[in-house]
């Protein structure tokens, strides 16, 4: 679940790609900040992905079963003559939206969650995280393939589905900042300036709560990639004949014996999705994180 | 202690209740009707009127709930709409390969982890190798790593197998359920052997993402340990540094360990019912996937049920644990 890399900073140290935090300035910064670009690359690859795919997804453009580089084909072509390139590529962008889909929905979701539950306290705060509590005590991801189950099989229904449980996370996240917050002397200041509860919400709490929620979502990002694509492997993404990276990995299993670059092929392009988060998740954190 | 424990258990209960109703109120959403699955499109509205009945679909939602939970007590999880037979019979036939599976998933993520924390601490020129494992393995989905070792292991190398979980006919299908006890309890090692090979690669798949995450806690907590006051203190009134590390820092970075294990538990079993489609493993997760496109519900809230009590129970017994190996836990 997102529980899977926990926004602490003392054990920042914890990340391979963490050395080059020990000074925000210089060239440990210029590595951080080339490292969190890597996310405006994925986004721009995803974004441009119509324009970069040479062929059409769903029609054969090639003999069936080509391997790579071979008759103009990059990444060869599938069992029926479909150019691997141009599905990974749609599968790039369908995997990376829907990634960035679910952690804005966590964020936000998450996020006014707990900052009610931070700002209010007391009774209010007790219920909304004995709740959140309650989802983080549960298999995120398992619980996700019962929501699609329940609601059938669909992307945009495996987008909610997951999006449900991946928002406590982020509420503990933000709450916990909120409480240090509200201990503040300028929010103090602000209560005694006559502020009321929902300006000192939004004006002196919630700005705060922001740095630590990027770098969660930030580090969350590539465990989402995965976990979507574990889900689209298990066919709970789009239907055929969609190009999914997942799920053209598991439709071509049959195929990987002979033809190993049809199904392998689209589970390492998730594996570079992933790797490539998890390196700008430690760039935004070295950037934003450490204070 | 006992008021810990009895605390952690009423806490697991009220968790498992709300995720029976979760599963009872998604049933209610979901857009299959039960009555028309089980007796297909062109039943007689009076047959309906019937199954409804005898279903107590007719009855308030509360009273539904109550017998819905009460069936659960006694084990009933609804009959399945494709095999038309009660779920918990199917699951019975099931949960052997997929808990043998987990297990050694478990232990294999265990051992892994600790040589990745170990290794990538380590003063040697082989931690960046390990720090590269470290950041690789978090990067890679389950079934990329499933599919390389089966074109390695098996394809090239043909050293392990690739499907299944036993070469044997008729493996034995008692006491346990899991070939490689079955095997030595019927005074059949060949049976385990062959039952362990088949195992090596399904399980590789499935620890290593665990691994990663329980490595990278227990790494960072290790350099964090060896680092502080107590262990001055340990190494200046003459310990020895196996003593040291084991008794002392070892220790203490088992609390955080365990938790990570705990939670990291949830993520195996979604990585488990991945693995099973790859491997033509026959556990829950193959029952799951052949469940899924026949929108079959109770089945699919039946194994979900299960991998999260399953859940729930692994973190209660990590709670506890912890309370065992840091007494600081008992007084907050």
């Amino acid at each position: 679940m997102a529980a899977a890399e926990p926004y602490t900073p003392s054990a920042a140290g914890a990340a391979p790609g963490s050395r080059a935090r020990a000074g925000g300035r210089g060239r440990g910064r210029g590595l951080s900040i080339a490292s969190a670009s890597l996310l405006v690359i994925i986004t721009l690859i995803a974004v441009f992905a119509p324009v970069l795919a040479p062929y059409s997804t769903i029609q054969p453009v090639g003999l069936p079963q080509l391997p790579p580089g071979s008759g103009g084909f990059l990444f060869g072509t599938d069992a029926i003559g479909r150019d691997v390139l141009s599905r990974v590529l749609i599968g790039w962008q369908s995997s990376w939206f829907a990634a960035l889909a679910v952690i804005a929905s966590g964020l936000v979701i998450g996020g006014i969650i707990g900052l009610v539950a931070g700002t209010l306290g007391g009774v209010a705060d007790t219920i909304l995280m004995r709740i959140t509590d309650g989802f983080l005590a549960l298999p995120a991801p398992v619980l996700a393939i019962a929501v699609v189950a329940a609601l059938g099989p669909g992307f945009t229904h495996t987008l909610i589905a997951v999006g449900i449980v991946w928002w406590p996370f982020y509420a503990r996240i933000v709450r916990g900042e909120i409480r240090t917050l509200r201990a503040r002397p300028h929010v103090e200041a602000a209560r005694l300036a006559g502020a009321g509860t929902l300006r000192i919400a939004m004006k002196h709490l919630l700005p705060g709560a922001i740095p630590a929620a990027v770098v969660t979502a930030s580090l969350d990002v590539g465990n989402l990639v995965l976990t979507l694509a574990a889900l689209s492997f298990l066919g709970l993404g789009q239907p055929q004949p969609a190009a999914e990276l997942g799920a053209d990995t598991a439709r071509n299993l049959p195929y990987l014996l002979q033809e190993w670059w049809i199904p392998v092929i689209p589970g390492i392009a998730v594996m570079i999705m992933a790797l490539a988060s998890n390196v700008a998740g430690d760039g935004v954190r070295n950037l934003l994180g450490d204070r | 202690m006992t008021a810990l424990i009895a605390k952690r258990l009423g806490a697991a209960l009220i968790i498992v209740v709300a995720l029976t109703a979760v599963m009872f109120l998604l049933q209610k959403l979901s857009p299959t009707d039960p009555v028309h699955a089980m007796l297909g499109p062109s039943a007689s509205p009076a047959a309906i009127l019937h199954e409804e009945h005898a279903l107590g679909l007719d009855r308030p939602l509360p009273a539904q709930f109550l017998s819905y939970l009460n069936g659960l007590l006694h084990g009933q999880l609804g009959m399945s709409y494709r095999t038309r037979r009660p779920v918990s019979t199917d699951l019975g036939s099931f949960v052997p390969a997929t808990a043998e599976l987990s297990l050694y998933g478990l232990a294999f993520a265990l051992i892994l982890a600790v040589i990745l924390a170990i290794g990538s601490t380590l003063r040697w020129p082989g931690a960046t190798l390990f720090r590269v494992l470290l950041m690789a393995g978090a990067a890679t989905p389950a079934f990329l790593l499933a599919i390389a070792g089966i074109l390695l292991f098996y394809s090239k190398l043909g050293w392990l197998p690739a499907t299944g979980r036993s070469d044997y006919a008729n493996p034995p299908t008692g006491p346990t359920g899991l070939l490689t006890l079955d095997g030595l309890l019927h005074g059949e090692p060949a049976i385990t052997f062959d039952a362990f090979k088949h195992l090596v690669l399904p399980a590789l798949a499935v620890a290593v993402v665990p691994a990663v995450s329980i490595g990278r806690v227990l790494r960072s907590s290790l350099v964090a340990g060896m680092g502080s006051d107590y262990v001055r203190t340990a190494r200046a009134k003459g310990l020895s540094e196996p003593a040291v590390v084991f008794r002392h820092v070892l220790r203490n970075c088992l609390t955080a360990a365990l938790s990570m294990t705990g939670l990291q538990v949830g993520l195996m079993f979604s990585g488990v019912l991945v693995i099973e489609e790859v491997f033509a493993w026959p556990g829950v997760g193959e029952y799951m996937a052949q469940s899924i496109p026949a929108a079959d519900f109770p089945a699919i809230s039946g194994v979900t049920l299960l991998l999260g009590v399953g859940y729930v129970a692994v973190n209660t017994v990590v709670d506890i644990l912890q309370a065992i190996a840091d007494p600081r836990i008992q007084q907050s």
